[in-house]
């Protein structure tokens, strides 16, 4: 417990490399994802763009480790504690891939059972409108107003199937 | 001056000053805003104890309804007003007793009721501390809950009435104020009063998981906790893990409701306003949401019982309890598994299908645990020199309402089976009697256990003899019919069955149900009376160790003060179950481990 | 039956009772787990924002949606460029938040008050970054209920979108700003000695774990929203 002053000092120096460490690892981390992330805009193959979107979420999974291993010195603690945070988090696991595979899975119910679900994505509106600006002064009644009325070009009356 | 040293100054600083400083107690700051977890204990009993009779009054209202759908009684009207037009309960109104039902016996009761009250008082008692690891916290969570209480009641009397939507709160009958009368205030009411009861329960469990882990006395390691911290433990996990994923469905309610978005809605049309621009949403992704946290919940509300019951089923057996390694496995499966397996409430919803058999076998996953400490408990009885007290009566009734619920658990637990029986009234047979009726005996059994250490009385044993057979017979008379009922396709939250010819069958069961219902709820106020009275007046307790039990709050004086123990920590060598060892009927936990003894844990 | 002796000494004195089998007083295993069941409110909102997502034919261009930049002409389009100041001030603000921390367990008051005030201007920094683009994005006509863009193929766009994305950053942004409430009170208490007299600086080490906690959510908000 009592260490010697040059121990400290060692103890200190090791510390702070570190933190330099692992700041430079993170901004690194987050250059990288920025270049794909510019990459990915002018980007047609879309089997590229998801290996691409892979490759963000390991990144960005390798800064969370960093954060929460270095930053929040989890990876100092005893063992045990390390183990209470790290095994509930696992739950994450069934709680993500579940959720989105449902949400897939609904998607595909509504084309497949609700016409006007599919025909409403092959719609292309015309034109993107230029007049955002004039919609900010009409305050809140005109929101409900906006939205029906993008709605109605490619919406004429719902029919109530269910 | 190093890290360590500094932890353990600040911790027996701590411990000192709840040791010997005399508290200078005023009625307010010894009542009411105590921090002392045996009062905050109490507060939570008795609030409890105040919604399960508001609670259990609504379900006699509505079965009222049920059984006797032409008959009108004109002091429904006298009490109930609009919502009782000409004697007879209005849809409206049932709907609202539903709802209101279900929400406050689910979190108000047998959530704060239960967990919040024997966390309070048997975490710091068992583990041997003075108090809660942060007593102010959770003085805090009483007041959240009582806070949600006292919005809860309120919402009972806005003109549009309470929510009246089922106590899932499925949009869009709760993201629409059009919907019903009660998607009004009422629901507003109901949101802002779960989003406090999260924060409560959030700032227990936290304070719970906390005690248990930093505060437990010398020698007390995890393997010589008694069943109910253990239990309670992963109740408090459960509820520190799936509650905000609650809290996050409610945002996105709020928001659906009140700012225009469309989280949960889409392809809306409302009777008198038209269609809505809501568009995009997902009325499942609520669902998902909102039995991420509801099947969790069911544990949270069972496991407490589950560890009272094995406690109090060694003590009166005067066998250590069998299994205890394999009674915390299969806490432990069951805390990891009800995270797993929320989309079984969603069969018919649409849910991919092939994710629902993922959901079937996880979930039929969960009859291993729950069979391993059912098989537990009766290996404990057998043989066993049994008292039966009636703590011990209703442990046992636990174990044989756990039994029936739970086989019909694995009916509900198949798809294929669901898809027939869902949202019948099987259904409220079987979580009824597994989750319902099986948790309210658990927490019978630990008032009647512990009320000693509570209030240094006896409760009555004839009241309570009498309470324990009308209630279990009771229980088993209103719920074992429903389970035909449910078969024959009766579906649950209508509200008059008798205009369908295939359900004119029933008018006699229901009619029956609801008398019997009525005996039950009037045999409860018995036990109030009991409670109240004994409170007062109860035979004194004059013995440390009324039960002869082994586990250390029963080291402590008779009326513990703040701090429990006078003097210093009992120190802890043993673990809590040596009944009956070496010719010894117990050996409290405080007794050193002898030269010549058996085997020990 | 002997279940501590098979563990190792060192364990079971750990866990034996009396005291921490985790070395940390009660309060930062607390925010431990509060963090924990945080995760779990940013996890079910980011999972909520997938599902819907996954449940949606089309989605809007991130890249088309943010590519403002303050005080930039109006035909400028610069995707990513805003945003990712923003994370390195966050970045930034956490690696000054550490040094803090550090400085605390070295008793080293002075190094204390100079990294928390750089954390507590990085906080402010963000927040300030985040009403701007706020801001910018409601005078484009996003709002709640409100959705201006359309999906990357051009077709029209759920509000879903915007919902989401002011719903998650706004309540990030909520708990940045309580974290800034929370690190000015600490550097109060630092300024008046309190932790000196204490013989410690836990409570900056706590309130160090909540501010990584933000950063940390970050990252997945960031990617999520932006990247992806």
């Amino acid at each position: 417990m009592s260490h010697s002053h040059t121990d400290q000092e060692a103890h200190n120096a090791e510390a702070m490399a570190e933190i330099k460490k692992v700041t430079i690892i993170l901004s690194v981390f987050t250059i990288i994802e920025l270049i794909l992330g510019f990459w990915m805009i002018s980007m047609t193959s879309v089997s590229l763009k998801l290996a691409i979107k892979g490759t963000i979420v390991i990144l960005m999974m390798a800064k969370a480790f960093y954060i929460v291993a270095y930053f929040m010195h989890l990876k100092h603690e005893v063992k045990n504690l390390i183990m209470t945070i790290v095994v509930p988090l696992l739950l994450f696991v069934w709680f993500i891939s579940a959720f989105l595979w449902d949400g897939s899975s609904f998607r595909n119910l509504r084309n497949n059972y609700d016409p006007h679900f599919k025909e409403q994505a092959t719609i292309k509106v015309e034109q993107k409108e230029e007049e955002h600006g004039a919609a900010k002064h009409e305050g809140s009644e005109a929101k409900h107003e906006g939205a029906e009325s993008k709605h109605e070009t490619a919406k004429p009356e719902p029919a109530p199937y269910y | 001056m190093s890290h360590e040293a500094v932890l353990h100054g600040h911790d027996s600083h701590g411990h000192d000053e709840h040791g010997h400083h005399e508290h200078h107690d005023t009625f307010l700051t010894k009542y009411v805003f105590s921090q002392d977890h045996k009062m905050i204990a109490k507060q939570f009993l008795i609030t409890g104890m105040v919604w399960a009779v508001l609670g259990g009054l609504m379900s006699v209202l509505f079965r009222l309804q049920l059984g006797y759908p032409d008959a009108s009684f004109p002091w429904l009207e006298s009490l109930l007003g609009k919502w009782a037009k000409g004697g007879q309960i209005t849809p409206e109104a049932y709907y609202a007793l539903v709802t209101t039902h279900g929400t406050v016996l689910v979190f108000f009761v047998l959530t704060a009721g239960l967990s919040g009250t024997f966390a309070n008082f048997l975490i710091p008692l068992q583990v041997g501390a003075r108090d809660m690891a942060s007593p102010f916290m959770n003085m805090l969570s009483y007041w959240f809950f009582f806070t949600a209480s006292v919005i809860m009641l309120s919402s009972l009397f806005v003109e549009t009435g309470p929510f009246s939507g089922g106590w899932t709160a499925y949009p869009p009958l709760s993201a629409l104020h059009d919907a019903s009368p009660g998607s009004k205030t009422g629901m507003d009411l109901w949101i802002i009063s779960m989003a406090l009861f999260v924060v409560s329960s959030l700032l227990g469990g936290l304070n719970y998981i906390a005690t248990i882990l930093n505060m437990r006395t010398k020698g007390m390691s995890m393997t010589r906790l008694p069943l109910t911290i253990w239990a309670l433990f992963f109740t408090a996990v459960l509820g520190v893990l799936s509650f905000p994923v609650l809290l996050s469905g409610m945002i996105l309610l709020i928001f659906d409701r009140n700012f225009g978005t469309s989280f949960y809605l889409s392809d809306i049309y409302v009777n008198g306003v038209g269609a809505l621009s809501n568009e995009g949403g997902s009325a499942i992704l609520f669902q998902h949401l909102f039995w991420f946290l509801g099947h969790p919940e069911v544990y949270i509300i069972l496991l407490p019982a589950m560890g009272m019951v094995s406690e109090i089923m060694s003590v009166n057996s005067r066998k250590p309890i069998f299994g205890y390694m394999a009674m915390l496995g299969s806490l432990f499966a069951i805390a990891i598994l009800a995270f797993l397996v929320w989309a079984h409430h969603m069969f018919v919803t649409g849910l991919n299908p092939f994710l629902g058999s993922v959901f079937v076998l996880l979930t039929l996953l969960i009859a291993v645990p729950s069979a391993i400490k059912v098989f537990n408990w009766l290996t404990t009885l057998w043989r066993g020199n049994i008292r039966f007290t009636p703590g011990m009566l209703f442990a046992i009734g636990f174990v044989s309402l756990f039994i029936s619920g739970g086989l019909t658990g694995i009916w509900l637990g198949n798809a294929a089976l669901d898809i027939y029986l869902h949202d019948s009234y099987f259904v409220v047979a079987h979580f009824h009697i597994v989750m319902g009726v099986a948790s309210m005996f658990g927490m019978f059994a630990g008032v009647y256990h512990w009320f000693p250490k509570m209030y240094g009385r006896y409760l009555n044993n004839s009241l309570g003899y009498i309470h324990f057979w009308v209630t279990i017979a009771g229980a088993y008379l209103i719920f074992w019919p429903m389970h035909y009922q449910g078969l024959a396709g009766m579906p649950r939250r209508y509200f008059d069955f008798s205009i369908w010819e295939s359900f004119k069958q029933f008018a006699e069961l229901n009619r029956f149900i609801s008398t019997v219902a009525m005996i039950v709820f009037a045999t409860q106020i018995l036990f109030l009376i009991n409670f109240f009275y004994s409170i007062f007046k109860g035979r004194k307790v004059t013995v440390l160790n009324p039960w002869e039990a082994n586990t250390l709050e029963w080291t402590t004086p008779i009326n513990p003060g703040h701090g429990n123990w006078p003097g210093e920590i009992p120190e802890v060598h043993r673990w809590p179950y040596d009944y009956g060892k070496d010719g010894h009927d117990f050996i409290p936990q405080t007794t050193p481990v002898g030269a010549d003894e058996t085997g020990t844990h | 039956m002997s279940t501590t002796t098979t563990a190792s000494p060192n364990e079971a004195k750990l866990w034996g009772g009396g005291k921490s089998p985790f070395n940390s007083e009660y309060g930062k295993v607390m925010m431990w787990y509060f963090l924990m069941s945080d995760a779990f409110t940013f996890g079910a909102f980011l999972i909520s924002y997938g599902t819907v997502r996954f449940s949606t034919n089309g989605w809007p261009n991130s890249n088309e949606v943010f590519r403002s930049f303050p005080f930039a002409p109006d035909g400028v389009h610069a995707p990513l460029v805003f945003v990712s100041i923003m994370t390195f001030i966050l970045i930034i603000s956490s690696v000054t938040m550490v040094l803090a921390v550090h400085a605390g367990k070295n008793m080293d008051k002075q190094g204390v008050v100079r990294n928390m005030i750089l954390t507590i201007i990085g906080g402010i920094a963000f927040l300030s970054c985040q009403a701007w683009e706020w801001n910018h994005l409601h005078s484009e006509g996003a709002w709640w209920g409100m959705n201006p863009f359309l999906n990357a193929d051009g077709t029209a766009s759920s509000t879903n979108f915007t919902n989401f994305f002011f719903t998650i950053t706004g309540f990030h942004g909520f708990h940045v700003f309580s974290g800034v409430v929370i690190n000015i009170i600490m550097l109060i208490m630092t300024l008046l000695n309190k932790f000196e007299q204490r013989g410690h600086y836990l409570m900056i080490e706590k309130a160090g774990l909540y501010w990584h906690f933000v950063d940390l959510v970050w990252v997945f908000v960031f990617t999520i929203f932006y990247l992806l």
